[in-house]
């Protein structure tokens, strides 16, 4: 028997093992956050009323041209504050998986705050960060809402950043769009 | 007896490879079999990837050739990837050509069969072949750019072969992201040191396309293809072969590990040239070729800055 498993095997197999036993995988722990306790981080001693919407096609377009987000928006979780702000519960599009967050916009339309509440890749936990998302605190619909424009990347987790503010940029469309005028009901 | 000893050990070597990668991995990969994307290691973060490529069936007979390269990725900036292999290979090759010197109807040859190897016998070898050192420059990420643009170099030093390839990486994303269409540009020189004097020149272009979606969280799946030129001489002087590749590639990524499966096939319509010649049959070029190339390679970190 002239070949041999040992030198492709070993090769691969002690570089493995070496990996694996000398440096210690070392994968960050997901982040989970329920609604109830985004909605509390948002608007601290606030009450809470689920107002579902059904999203007309031509509210996706626009929505969809605005934000350039292609995930259809789906508006079965968003919540009315007593005193007339949102959170609105979304997600887009991460690296392998759907990123959920949530997004308080208060009355005058403007961004309360944003929580990322499910976040399970590899890389990028950095968009949980204070520092990243209170950039969008204040930010409202006229505002641009682009990566390396008005809201600074995180070199390392491009794609999570990319995808949140232009989610975050749709949220407001449809706020402009269809909760505002709720509000003004 | 032979044949199927190796066969159960090279699927014990890839068994192994997948029980390894499912116990313990990760991601940061590249979705496609054989393109390299730009989806580089952030800043300070080191990767292991281990890539089996087992390269089987020529003219006739056998030819079974598994490839593999072992290694470590590491992000030196975000825009800066370097990296270094320990290169294998496991051959079993017997009877595979039919254009053979000599009057034999068929013969042992091509990559790695020495010329001066009894063509009437069965080559059986494996070994630690040598290192590869890797770098590539990203100059636009395809997440922020329409086109994004990078640069890739690769030095190998082995005993089968030295070789200097270089690449020009392109990338583009669609449909947020989960549509990656990538091509690469692939210029290499060689010097192949298992024919003739240990010093016979060659050079190659290739030119990589492929498309990969997203259909369902982790998983992606997709097509690539290979539009392949190889050369007698340095600097893509005299050329003797051209041969089109296609298959399919699935990729499979968890936050703690990665894997990508990818086949590609020889189709008839390939030809050789000039001294290439001998290397072609039924439509088909051999040397380092086959009618059917599997890939199957997986990663996880190590580290998180």
């Amino acid at each position: 028997m002239l070949w041999k498993l040992s030198p492709l095997g070993a090769v691969s197999g002690v570089a493995i093992g070496a990996a694996l036993v000398s440096a210690p995988i070392q994968v960050q722990a997901k982040i989970y956050v329920s609604v109830e306790q985004a909605q509390q981080l948002l608007f601290p001693s606030k009450t809470f009323t689920l107002t579902p919407f059904v999203i007309s096609e031509d509210y996706q377009e626009q929505m969809r041209k605005a934000s350039s987000v292609r995930q259809p928006f789906v508006g079965n979780r968003i919540w009315r504050t007593n005193d007339g702000g949102w959170v609105i519960v979304d997600q887009v599009v991460g690296k392998h998986e759907m990123i959920t967050y949530a997004l308080g916009i208060k009355v005058d339309g403007s961004v309360q705050g944003i929580e990322i509440m499910e976040y399970v890749e590899s890389y990028g936990y950095e968009v949980a960060d204070m520092r990243w998302r209170k950039q969008f605190e204040g930010k409202k619909t006229t505002d641009t809402l682009k990566l390396n424009a008005d809201i600074q990347n995180i070199s390392g987790a491009t794609l999570s950043c990319k995808h949140l503010t232009d989610g975050v940029k749709r949220l407001l469309v449809f706020h402009a769009l269809v909760l505002k005028n709720y509000s003004a009901k | 007896m032979l044949g199927e000893n190796y066969c159960i050990r090279i699927k014990l070597f890839f068994a192994i490879g997948f029980l390894m990668a499912i116990t313990n991995a990760y991601a940061g990969e590249g979705a496609f079999g054989w393109i390299y994307t730009l989806d580089l290691q952030p800043k300070g973060t080191l990767e292991f990837e281990q890539r089996l490529q087992r390269n089987r069936q020529q003219a006739t007979g056998t030819y079974d050739v598994t490839l593999s390269r072992t290694e470590l990725e590491y992000g030196l900036t975000h825009d800066i990837q370097i990296a270094g292999y320990v290169n294998s290979y496991a051959t079993n090759i017997n009877q595979n050509y039919t254009n053979c010197d000599g009057g034999r109807s068929t013969c042992t040859a091509g990559f790695p069969v020495p010329a001066s190897y009894d063509a009437a016998s069965p080559y059986q070898k494996s070994g630690i072949d040598g290192i590869s050192l890797e770098l590539i420059y990203r100059l636009t990420n395809p997440v922020t750019s329409p086109i994004g643009i990078g640069f890739y170099i690769e030095p190998t030093f082995g005993k089968l072969k030295n070789e200097l390839e270089t690449r020009l990486l392109l990338q583009s994303n669609f449909l947020d992201d989960r549509l990656v269409v990538a091509s690469n540009l692939v210029f290499a020189n060689e010097q192949l040191k298992y024919l003739g004097n240990g010093n016979t020149p060659e050079s190659m272009f290739d030119v990589l396309l492929g498309a990969s979606y997203r259909f369902a969280p982790k998983w992606f799946a997709g097509l690539e293809a290979r539009w392949h030129h190889d050369f007698g001489s340095y600097n893509l002087r005299d050329q003797t072969q051209k041969a089109f590749f296609y298959g399919p590639n699935v990729h499979y990524a968890e936050k703690e590990w990665w894997a990508t499966a990818a086949w590609r096939y020889q189709p008839k319509g390939n030809s050789c040239m000039g001294d290439g010649t001998a290397e072609c049959s039924d439509a088909r070029v051999w040397d380092s070729h086959s009618r059917n190339e599997l890939m199957f390679k997986f990663g996880f970190p190590i580290n998180h800055p």
